[in-house]
């Protein structure tokens, strides 16, 4: 529990163990979830792009944050999970169904088969887990392809119409935007709050001791399955929110090394908590957006310059800011977080 | 009466330098057309001489046709990274800041996020890649000067089964990946190819490979079995250059057909082009270095780009920007300079036909109509061979395409 100034008291359990305890921190939020909702005024429509793909990601990475931080089971193939959601949101739209039905729907067909993939987990973990989740990465595309036409488009994937909410055409950048914002915040939260419940408490049992959790009770085969099922979830509705953004789905969207990249997210950001998973987001699609406008002023200022060679060194330089984050704080940036947060609180007496 | 005519003397100067300015301001109508290129992606290696071939031409054409017409282009340029979903998300900015009359497509994410999106939006779309069969859809506001890969392979299919020494079916032996869409569409073309024309072709072998080989032995051994005259591989470079490898190591001489983008100058750069004696590359574009090509010379003159060099890559694109450059000709004939639009462009689009003037001999004549995104009438090709080691035209006539209906 993280602390609190002190001077705070609660009178009630419920008080106490409630995720926004004092009035500036429910201040703080809705002064921020409105901040992040006037972005959609107050960006322009390349910011509001970004902000939304990354919204989108977001909701995949919470999702990895529930197998991989929660439960410690390392999933690599959750692009596949992902475009499983979207393929399955593709198809329902183009049969006409609403939003409010596509979106549970990819994420419980996401999370359905996930489980295949979650079966083997009860019996090995680590690098061995990771590899039958790379199986999922493969498997993806060949079934997809393979699938009749009808069902997902076979080889030349499905275009997908806006989804109307409440007779609303979302279509402009801005209806993206706040459309990704309300679920990526309700995904957050769910994220956070699985992790105070009976069943966050035992991933995070099989997580550090899997053996001895299984003593105390905890049914491992179950507890492994859910989360599986609980990371697919969330992939899923990340597909559906991205083939409603980017209208069209096609196999080759969803690959290995956009699965790298969402575990790259988790890292940074610090996988251990909701909260990490959004600064690893955050700050890959910064840096990421970074050093691409600058090797664009790079070759707008030098004009000698190649634009292959510039934008290959962004690549590195994007690279080696990751190892340097990875060696100062292998916790991740939420660690960094959470000491700035606790010096911050028992200030002015030195923390630790 | 002197002070009068001083009076109507000065009235007419200045007449006349209002009607000589409002001239010269008509002549500075500049519209925009916005490029998606990919510096930050798969292919940003041939990016500098993707981008010098647009760039080439529309500088000589701002300074040559476009200053005789009134009009200038400023062309704004994109980094897309090959990558759907920044297309989906910069799209919106490009149509708010740039307003663009037209957009340089480079690959099938520009094609897929947009495809939808275009006709909504009334911006025309105009692509350097040949198309796959999934895209061949009707109204579409996305057009191609090059039909599908399997279009283009056909061409050169029939060219060499008519110079079969006896009189029966090519026998065709294709490498590709399953699970990327437009791999597989490259096969299933083929495939209908020889389902229309069982006499001339017959598709022998289809060996599906990973995507990045790193040997492909086996499978070329299982598809010598059956004798194939040539082994297409039309997806990437790694396949030819493993498809030329494990040729060697079997003793075979059977030659590769690749495309533009994984073509013979590409896959040089791996393994020396002695290995690729008698290979072929294909495309509805004349080679680079045949004398007919006019624009390598504008190439020569305008290009800008540090790194752009004159070959399959800046040829194929600066394909694209001709035929921009053609249909914002005809669109200021049909509507005027001043009234430009990404409508105007994509009537003129239909509007064709397009003379093989109008390409500076790297295209031949073309007609685009409604029911397809690429043209369909008296299609051809020309391809690239290697002989003695070095890089020649197979024929110095275009070469037809059969007709082939879409599968």
């Amino acid at each position: 529990m993280s602390m609190l100034p002190s001077g705070v008291f609660f009178q009630s359990y419920a008080a106490e163990q409630g995720l926004l305890r004092t009035w500036p921190q429910r201040l703080g939020l809705a002064a921020s979830l409105l901040l992040l909702a006037s972005m959609g005024w107050l960006m322009n429509d390349y910011w509001l792009g970004i902000l939304t793909l990354g919204g989108i990601t977001l909701v995949a990475v919470l999702g990895l944050h529930i197998t991989i931080g929660m439960a410690g089971l390392l999933n690599l193939g959750q692009s596949a999970f992902v475009g499983i959601g979207a393929f399955v949101a593709a198809s329902m739209a183009s049969n006409g169904w609403s939003i409010w039905v596509t979106l549970p729907c990819s994420g419980l067909a996401a999370g359905v088969v996930s489980i295949l993939f979650g079966l083997p987990a009860v019996r090995i973990k680590g690098f061995y887990l990771a590899l039958t989740t790379i199986a999922a990465q493969i498997i993806f595309p060949i079934v997809m392809i393979r699938l009749p036409d009808g069902w997902f488009g076979g080889s030349a994937g499905m275009s997908v119409e806006p989804p109307v909410i409440l007779g609303w055409v979302i279509n402009t950048p801005r209806s993206y935007f706040l459309l990704v914002l309300s679920v990526a915040a309700v995904a957050f939260l769910a994220a956070t709050n699985l992790g105070r419940s009976r069943t966050g408490r035992a991933f995070r049992a099989i997580h550090d001791n899997d053996i001895a959790s299984s003593v105390v009770g905890v049914n491992l085969a179950k507890v492994k399955i859910q989360a599986f099922f609980a990371g697919a979830l969330f992939a899923g509705f990340s597909g559906a929110l991205y083939a409603y953004f980017v209208r069209y789905v096609s196999t080759d969207q969803f690959t290995l090394w956009l699965s790298v990249w969402y575990v790259g997210m988790l890292i940074v950001g610090g996988m251990h908590s909701p909260f990490g998973a959004m600064l690893g987001v955050a700050v890959i699609t910064l840096l990421q957006e970074g050093v691409h406008l600058l090797g664009t002023k790079v070759l707008s200022s030098f004009t000698g310059m190649s634009g292959g060679t510039v934008f290959s060194l962004t690549n590195v330089v994007l690279g080696g800011v990751i190892i340097l984050m990875l060696l100062f704080e292998p916790l991740g940036l939420a660690h960094r977080w959470s000491i700035l947060k606790s010096s911050y609180r028992i200030w002015p007496y030195p923390r630790g | 009466m002197k002070i009068n005519v001083w009076k109507s003397t000065r009235r007419a100067f200045l007449a006349a330098s209002c009607a000589t300015l409002s001239l010269m301001a008509q002549a500075q109508q500049t519209y925009t057309v916005s490029v998606s290129l990919d510096y930050t992606g798969p292919f940003a290696n041939v990016m500098d001489s993707w981008w010098a071939g647009q760039q080439s031409v529309f500088d000589w054409w701002n300074d040559t046709k476009g200053k005789a017409i009134g009009v200038k282009l400023d062309i704004k340029t994109h980094d897309m990274r090959y990558d759907a979903s920044v297309v989906a998300r910069t799209w919106p900015q490009i149509l708010s800041s740039d307003k663009p009359i037209v957009f340089l497509g480079m690959g099938s994410p520009d094609l897929v996020s947009l495809m939808k999106r275009l006709p909504v939006d009334k911006v025309p779309m105009i692509m350097g890649t040949a198309m796959i069969a999934p895209l061949w859809t009707s109204d579409g506001w996305h057009f191609s000067y090059r039909p599908t890969y399997s279009h283009e392979f056909a061409g050169l299919f029939a060219y060499m089964q008519a110079r079969l020494p006896e009189k029966r079916a090519l026998r065709i032996g294709t490498v590709s990946t399953q699970g990327l869409a437009g791999y597989v569409d490259q096969v299933n073309g083929v495939v209908a190819l020889a389902k229309a024309y069982p006499d001339r072709f017959n598709v022998v072998s289809s060996q599906w490979v990973d995507n990045q080989p790193i040997t492909v032995t086996s499978q070329i051994q299982e598809m010598a079995k059956f004798k194939p005259d040539l082994i297409l591989v039309g997806t990437n470079t790694a396949q030819v250059v493993a498809t030329s490898k494990a040729l060697k190591e079997l003793g075979l001489k059977t030659p590769i057909v690749t495309s533009s983008h994984n073509g013979l100058t590409e896959a040089a750069k791996a393994i020396p082009m002695a290995d690729l004696e008698g290979s072929y590359s294909v495309f509805a574009f004349a080679p680079y270095n045949d004398p007919a090509v006019k624009v390598a010379d504008i190439f020569a003159k305008y290009n800008k780009v540090k790194g752009g060099t004159w070959g399959i890559t800046a040829a194929q694109t600066a394909g694209q920007a001709l035929l921009a450059v053609a249909a914002v000709e005809k669109a200021v004939a049909k509507v005027g300079a001043g009234n430009l639009s990404g409508q105007a462009i994509y009537d003129a689009l239909l509007a064709g036909p397009y003379s093989a003037e109008s390409f500076q001999g790297l295209m031949p004549s073309l007609q685009l109509r409604k029911d397809a995104p690429f043209p369909t009438d008296n299609l051809a090709v020309k391809a690239m061979t290697v002989k003695g080691g070095k890089l020649e035209a197979v024929s110095a006539d275009w070469m037809p395409v059969p007709a082939l209906a879409k599968w």
